[in-house]
């Protein structure tokens, strides 16, 4: 629960004739996640014939897809048939040859249809605007001393056409305002055709080009152009008839062919990553160890003879290369999800998702402490996570709800409902604060709220010195910012404090000598982390340069860590905010009640609680996720994991 | 209701700090610098936080090329992350800025198209925007011509645009009238969404996005003039009216001739050995990109100080990635060239101590 899934590396050493069971089981079962085993020394010239397989696969699926696409066919769901299994090239390259070829002269004459409309209703288009000058559009283009010039361009190039024309006399003119393709006039001297010409192309101006046989006024030509865009609309409607018959046809039998080149290019996409030995493949890859068990089964029954090595892997030392499984829960998936936006933990690491689960309801509710506000927020959350409301957020419902949950528990805390804080009766019960009222014990909370702040802030320390340790990075384990001397350094200073003002009857003394010799240890960090992993130079650049920039980094740790607490004041401020605008409320509706009675008084109280769940709700979240982003996982989450991808034959939906 | 300043920032106002405190430092930079060779470069480069990126190249792998493909993976992660925390309004103008490589991506596989049609090649040089992308880049590749590949875009942004620049590609048969095209349309849009934006986010925007865009936009003018030889209005119908520093004024007037170094002296001053640079722009050209580009960089890291409640800060933080992208792809090409640190460092946007 804390880390994520144990993983193991296995090695699987498979005959030739077993090849495809097993690259079967391996896929079908989808608890493995492959690495390149097809590395010099092993790999050997087969992997570019499967190479060439895969290319054969992939280039059918597109086929097929493509042929699919024309005929209006969804992929739709794998069949239920058995289709895992690897079929060849030249069993479905016939049928797809064949229905392709029946597609494809239906769908060619469409599309030359279609672009053949789309000419001519362009042209239309053009000469519209110009169809009651009654003079023949060819006395335009061949004038004697006049360059002229009828087309579209796209309508982002009008502006820049005329600037560049600037200093040469023109005319030009927007004949049809179209917000894509307008239809533009441009016209000039004969002496400056060249000039106007080039500027015209440079703005990607197309110049109308009518075909051959249509000729005489714009009239006549628009007249004729209408008849033949009817009789092509006919045409257009005939073929799509045609092709939609096909697709009734032929759908079942395009699913599956498409299914079984997918999965046929999935298997051979596996196998070119396999190394070939003389008679064996070495397959290599990583399985959660709690499926380990099930797939060594399935991978027997598959080939009796395959060599199985598991190399256990260890969670300590450096494990970038290991992917990464969390373990998956449905009650933390969106606390997962609010992890992983920051970064995937690493392999090893500490996974965060139940830390976050407990803290971030905590902080939040603490910052929102109210009965009424809590439970409403809860219930909004429980529509979300159910689909009820904004369903696009869903995956948010769940954090939600443990937020409204934790204000709820924090409004019967600070004796808070609906913002109304004194003379309230529940069921008969005047509710008090359990606790304290924010608003009425300012200092006490924001001591409270720095206090948790230490805490959590030593947590984090305390955490990130486990991961140090883990990772076996013990140059950063003794002498990292987050390491021992990094909380050294911040309980003494904490010591030091309480000390001076008199809070522990413990000598200053006690705590100076810690912290002097852990800011000796943090100055010089980055010396003694390099001598304990033998790196050489022990400091870069020169000794005195080194020596200030040493203090300057102490002097950033210090501020850091005294930022780092004052931070966690926001907690205390906020609930002390929630409470005063609460109150700000209850005067606005005394004033409302003055003018309007009960209904104004009651009709602001409904509003302005609506306002802080909606406006305060949104900047407490945020503000928690600040904490838990800056303060909290800074201290000892680095993430930066492989996300764990295991091969599959169908698409599945991701795990987060 | 759009949400802006501290309720729409705050999130995403702490992540990317915390990614910008990831970026590499002087002394990265430094430790990289004087590496001796690639494969010590690559070492180096591994005890960076683009470690995860290089972890699953193997050796034989190790090429320069692939190196700088693996490694944009952090900027297209980065990218991603600040995309999908970003409220609400912010979106689209990060996603247009994305939408550069998209566009890179989509000329390279035209070239292809024209030059060598292998997957296997191209996709090695594509950025790698995994699902962030409307290009349907192999099936483009695989129809085989100019024509076929551009249908096979419709539907997305670029259709409109290309389909009206492939009237001049038919009669012309160069890539050239397609790629400005595509330019035009990214950069315009870039501007409209930047202009978009409201109060504080709008100023910032425009800030930053305009700096990038005055870099492209003069670099354009100036090429335009001097490689392609364009006539004026072409010069102009081929540029931007629109910048932070770079005016409509100054496009104009390069592209009517006037002298390079006093128009590009008055926009940007202060550039040293202005003169001898574009005497000889050729040479010199390549150096004023490198002097803009830092410029950019000190407008981009002036964004993290004061206020961090915008949009300039996620922004600024995108284009830094970029550019230490940028300066990551010059250390690659000059340690497996062998080059000498006199050599490369002048094209290092960093200056390296």
């Amino acid at each position: 629960m804390f880390f994520p899934r144990e993983m193991s590396e296995i090695e699987l050493i498979v005959p030739s004739k077993d090849l495809l069971a097993v690259t079967k089981v391996l896929s079908g079962y989808g608890v493995f996640h492959q690495t390149d085993s097809n590395y010099p020394g092993v790999a050997s010239g087969s992997a570019n014939t499967w190479q060439e397989t895969a290319a054969q696969y992939a280039a059918l699926e597109r086929r097929v897809q493509t042929v699919m696409q024309a005929l209006g066919i969804e992929e739709g769901q794998p069949p239920s048939s058995d289709f895992e299994a690897m079929v060849e090239t030249e069993s479905i390259r016939p049928m797809v040859d064949q229905i392709e070829e029946e597609v494809r002269t239906t769908s060619d004459e469409l599309s030359n249809q279609r672009k053949h409309l789309e000419q001519l209703e362009s042209i239309l288009h053009q000469l519209e605007p110009v169809g009651d000058i009654d003079i023949d559009i060819s006395s335009l283009r061949e004038s004697r001393y006049m360059f002229s010039m009828l087309g579209l361009m796209p309508s982002a190039n009008l502006d820049r056409l005329q600037t560049s024309l600037a200093r040469v006399p023109h005319v030009f003119l927007t004949l049809r305002s179209d917000p894509a393709r307008p239809v533009v006039w441009l016209a000039g001297t004969k002496a400056n055709a060249d000039v106007l010409q080039r500027a015209a192309r440079s703005a990607y101006l197309d110049p109308l080009h009518l075909p051959g046989d249509y000729q005489g006024t714009p009239g006549k030509i628009i007249e004729s152009l209408r008849n033949t865009i009817e009789s092509t609309q006919r045409k257009i409607a005939e073929l799509q008839e045609t092709l939609k018959r096909l697709g009734d046809e032929r759908k079942e039998q395009l699913r599956d062919l498409l299914w079984q080149a997918h999965t046929s290019r999935v298997l051979s996409d596996a196998i070119v990553r396999f190394g070939q030995l003389r008679h064996t493949y070495v397959v290599t890859g990583w399985v959660p160890t709690d499926d380990l068990e099930e797939l060594t089964r399935r991978l027997k029954a598959a080939s009796r003879e395959i060599l199985i090595e598991v190399l256990p892997t260890s969670r300590f030392g450096p494990n970038q290369n290991v992917p990464v499984s969390l373990q998956p829960s449905r009650l933390l998936q969106p606390f997962q999800m609010l992890v992983n936006t920051y970064a995937r933990p690493r392999y090893g690491e500490l996974d965060p998702t139940l830390l976050i689960a407990i803290t971030f309801p905590i902080l939040f509710g603490a910052m929102f402490g109210d009965i009424g506000q809590g439970l409403v927020l809860a219930l909004l959350g429980w529509l979300m996570s159910t689909g009820r409301f904004l369903k696009s957020m869903s995956s948010l419902g769940g954090l939600i709800i443990a937020c409204g949950l934790s204000a709820a528990f924090f409004g019967v805390l600070y004796g808070s409902i609906f913002g109304f804080e004194e003379d309230v009766h529940l069921f008969g019960i005047e509710l008090r604060p359990l606790w304290m009222s924010p608003i009425h014990h300012i200092l006490d909370i924001l001591i409270v709220a720095v206090g948790a702040g230490v805490v959590l802030l030593i947590l984090g320390f305390l955490i990130g010195i486990f991961n140090y340790a883990r990772s076996r990075n013990m140059g950063h384990l003794l002498f990292g910012h987050n390491g021992i001397a990094g909380l050294t350094l911040y309980v003494s200073l904490l010591g030091l404090g309480a000390s001076a003002f008199g809070l522990l009857p413990v000598a200053t003394i006690v705590f100076v000598v810690p912290a002097v010799l852990a800011a000796i240890a943090l100055m010089f960090a980055e010396v003694f982390i390099h001598l304990v992993e033998g790196h050489r130079p022990l400091y870069e650049g020169g000794f005195f340069t080194y020596l200030i920039q040493a203090g300057v980094e102490l002097f950033e740790v210090v501020i850091s860590l005294l930022s780092n607490t004052l931070s966690y004041v926001r907690v205390g401020a906020f609930a002390v905010a929630h409470g005063g605008l609460s109150a700000a409320i209850f005067i606005l509706a005394e004033l409302f009640s003055g003018l309007l009675g009960p209904i104004g008084y009651w009709l602001v109280v409904i509003l302005g609680n609506l306002f802080i769940i909606g406006f305060e709700g949104l900047i407490v979240g945020i503000q928690t996720m600040r904490l838990s982003y800056y303060e909290f996982f800074g201290k000892f989450f680095t993430g930066g994991g492989m996300r764990f991808e295991p091969l599959v034959l169908t698409p599945v939906k991701n795990e987060e | 209701m759009a949400k802006s300043g501290v309720s729409g920032y705050a999130a995403i106002s702490a992540r990317v700090r915390a990614m910008y405190s990831s970026l590499l430092s002087p002394q990265d930079f430094a430790r990289l610098s004087d590496a001796p060779d690639f494969p010590t470069l690559i070492t180096q480069l591994k005890q960076t936080a683009y470690s995860p990126y290089l972890e699953n190249l193997k050796d034989k792998d190790m090429t320069p090329q692939k190196v700088d493909l693996a490694i944009k993976g952090r900027l297209a992660d980065s990218y991603y992350s600040v995309i999908h925390m970003a409220p609400e309004h912010a979106r689209s103008l990060l996603k247009q800025l994305y939408r550069y490589f998209e566009v890179q991506n989509l000329k390279a596989v035209l070239r292809a198209i024209i030059t060598d049609p292998s997957w296997e090649r191209v996709q090695d040089v594509l950025f790698p925007m995994s699902s962030m992308t409307v290009l349907p880049a192999q099936a483009m590749l695989e129809a085989g011509s100019v024509a076929a590949a551009v249908e096979l875009l419709q539907g997305t942004p670029y259709y409109e645009t290309l389909s009206f620049a492939m009237k001049r590609y038919s009669a012309e048969q160069s890539l050239f009238p397609l790629e400005v095209a595509l330019d035009l349309y990214y950069w315009r849009q870039l501007w409209q969404e930047a202009k978009k934006l409201q109060g504080q986010d709008r100023g910032q925007a425009s800030r930053i996005i305009g700096s990038l865009m005055d870099v492209n936009n003069l670099m354009w003018v100036i090429r335009y003039r001097i490689y392609h030889q364009l006539s004026e209005e072409e010069v102009i119908n081929y540029t931007l009216p629109f910048g932070y520093h770079v005016r409509d004024e100054d496009v104009r007037a390069i592209a009517a001739g006037a002298d390079l170094a006093s128009v590009v002296g008055r926009v940007f001053p202060g550039i040293p050995d202005l003169n001898a640079l574009l005497d000889d722009p050729r040479a010199g050209l390549p150096k004023l990109e490198i002097e803009l580009k830092r410029r950019l960089m000190q407008q981009c890291l002036a964004a993290f100080t004061g206020n961090p409640f915008h949009i300039g800060v996620p922004l600024a933080f995108l284009i830094l990635s970029d550019l230490e992208i940028q300066d990551l792809t010059v250390l690659i090409e000059a340690k497996s060239s062998q080059m000498e640190d006199e050599e490369f460092m002048p094209y290092m946007l960093r200056q390296v101590v």
